[in-house]
């Protein structure tokens, strides 16, 4: 599609803070002497090595850091939703990485393609062309947001590489399965592996992102490594973690937290301030590491990707296809 | 275990085991837990519930452990504090929905919260346990008369199912704790119920 569309970047003036913006730049600049691929990785605490390849990442000026102001990497690290490793907003950081290897990993990819082919993530991550750095609004469906600097690589290269065949109209997703290493599946709280879907159309949009670092550095276990999908105009639950296989289909794959409840959750989940959840609004979000009093912001349609993803649904009723 | 019975009979030691539990935020706070300092008020929030829908089951098993172990000297000491334990759990259940007012930011989520089942659960079982905490005074149980009291009190297992559901549905998936909570307080009432019967059936049988 060659739709020519105002970029996001071309944010207003009241999107910059530019006190936050200086600290953010020195911050960047700090990562960028400590990220420096392998010699990063052996700095960081063991259980935080993923994906190393491809540091430092470089930064796509589209997504700057100055547009937004990125959550610090505390809370993007400490506070997560992971199913697999147990269900409390803690749980991951301690038991993702206790023993588990992501490192190395194999992701397949599959299904109505051209080009089938098993991956290991850093050859994947050479093919697709290195990595860059971009900074996404991410707003789960609990109505939180935060504001990650991703490093990875556009889904559309992926696709690109998959060479897709005509009657290829949806992807699916797959997480891992290890019972041994994650204690959520050995308790069953969800239906395993995690699988999600996209449609085409939208895993070549622009923004759909494959993301194997955050801040310059891998990606830590309990944000999915190593190698996760990022949608950030969708509820986080779209973005599946620790991603082991893509099958390109036909027909509209089953998203887990659709199957598991399908009343509150639906395979579109775009974010949409005028469509509530069923026990909560949407219309708002808190900010995480906003504090005590930190209050909560508006949140924007498509989280404020409509420029790049609007299109996407024009004619779908998304009320009914939340 | 008369030591138990003696200091269970303690108000002193009864206001403490109560206020404890709502300074306990207080401590991942002060260790700068990156989790919990993520969204804090979120953290309260959720505990001051679970504190509220704890001693709403607590105070619900005190008169079945009577009914079923009159003799049992801890059963009677617990029942001396019904309305103390009563009251802190609506005090906890205030505490939950001013945070809640402060986290959504504001008396207007009311417009949104009566749209929600889940929401409105929780709003109903508040305002139950508001006005049974209203009613606990002596001076509306002599307005009231005995037997409208306590007519009137039995709401508080309507609360109790409320909050149930409420707590239910503040998750995603089936909360187990919801059944550690409450599922003692359903043995219980279901034993004193089995046990209040049976001296009616058997006057009925010989009469």
């Amino acid at each position: 599609m060659f739709i020519l569309s105002k970029k996001d970047w071309e944010l207003p003036e009241s999107a910059v803070t530019p006190e936050k913006l200086y600290r953010t730049h020195n911050r960047r600049d700090f990562l960028k002497t400590l990220g420096t691929g392998v010699a990063a990785a052996a700095l960081l605490p063991r259980g935080l090595r993923a994906a190393t390849g491809g540091f430092p990442a470089k930064e796509n000026p589209a997504y700057p850091l100055s547009a937004l102001k990125p959550t610090a990497y505390e809370f993007i690290t400490s506070y997560n939703n992971f199913y697999e490793f147990g269900m409390e907003k803690s749980d991951p950081k301690e038991y993702a990485n206790k023993g588990w290897k992501t490192e190395p990993w194999t992701i397949e990819v599959k299904g109505l393609v051209r080009n089938p082919a098993k991956f290991d993530v850093n050859d994947l991550i050479t093919k697709a062309g290195g990595l860059e750095q971009r900074v996404y609004r991410h707003r789960c469906v609990e109505a939180w947001s935060m504001v990650v600097p991703w490093d990875g690589f556009p889904l559309a290269k992926l696709v690109a590489l998959a060479d897709p065949k005509p009657e290829a109209k949806y992807l699916q997703f797959k997480s891992f399965v290890d019972r041994k290493a994650a204690i959520g599946q050995r308790q069953g709280n969800l239906d395993y592996p995690y699988v999600e879907g996209l449609r085409l159309d939208e895993a070549t949009n622009e923004l759909a992102f494959m993301a194997t670092g955050i801040y310059g550095k891998p990606i830590p276990n309990q944000n999915g490594a190593p190698l996760r999908l990022v949608t950030p105009w969708k509820y986080g639950f779209k973005g599946i973690k620790s991603i082991v296989q893509i099958e390109f289909t036909s027909r509209m794959p089953e998203n887990t937290w659709a199957v598991m409840n399908g009343q509150e959750y639906g395979f579109y989940a775009n974010v949409n301030p005028h469509v509530d959840h069923p026990r909560w609004s949407q219309a708002s979000e808190r900010v995480i590491g906003a504090g005590v009093f930190g209050g909560r912001q508006p949140t924007l349609m498509f989280n404020g990707y409509e420029k790049q993803v609007g299109a996407l649904y024009k004619g779908l009723d998304l009320v009914r296809n939340y | 275990m008369a030591w138990l019975e003696k200091l269970l009979r303690s108000k002193a030691v009864v206001v403490t085991l109560i206020v404890l539990p709502g300074l306990w935020p207080a401590w991942p706070l002060l260790r700068h837990d990156p989790t919990v300092l993520a969204d804090p008020l979120k953290y309260v929030l959720h505990h001051l519930g679970f504190v509220a829908c704890l001693l709403l089951a607590i105070v619900l098993t005190f008169t079945p452990l009577r009914v079923l172990f009159p003799k049992w000297g801890i059963a009677l000491a617990l029942n001396r504090h019904r309305r103390l334990v009563g009251v802190s759990a609506f005090f906890y259940a205030a505490l939950h929905f001013a945070t809640h007012l402060l986290y959504e930011g504001g008396f207007r989520v009311l417009a949104s919260d009566v749209t929600k089942p889940f929401l409105i659960s929780g709003l109903l079982a508040f305002a139950i346990l508001l006005v049974l905490a209203v009613t606990s005074l002596h001076a509306a149980l002599r307005w009231l008369g005995g037997k409208r009291w306590k007519n009137l009190h039995r709401l508080v297992y309507l609360a109790a199912a409320l909050a149930a559901y409420h707590q239910i549905y503040a998750q995603k998936l089936f909360p187990m704790q919801v059944v550690w909570i409450f599922g003692p307080v359903i043995v219980l009432e279901i034993l004193r119920i089995l046990r209040q019967r049976r001296p009616k059936l058997t006057a009925a049988a010989t009469g």
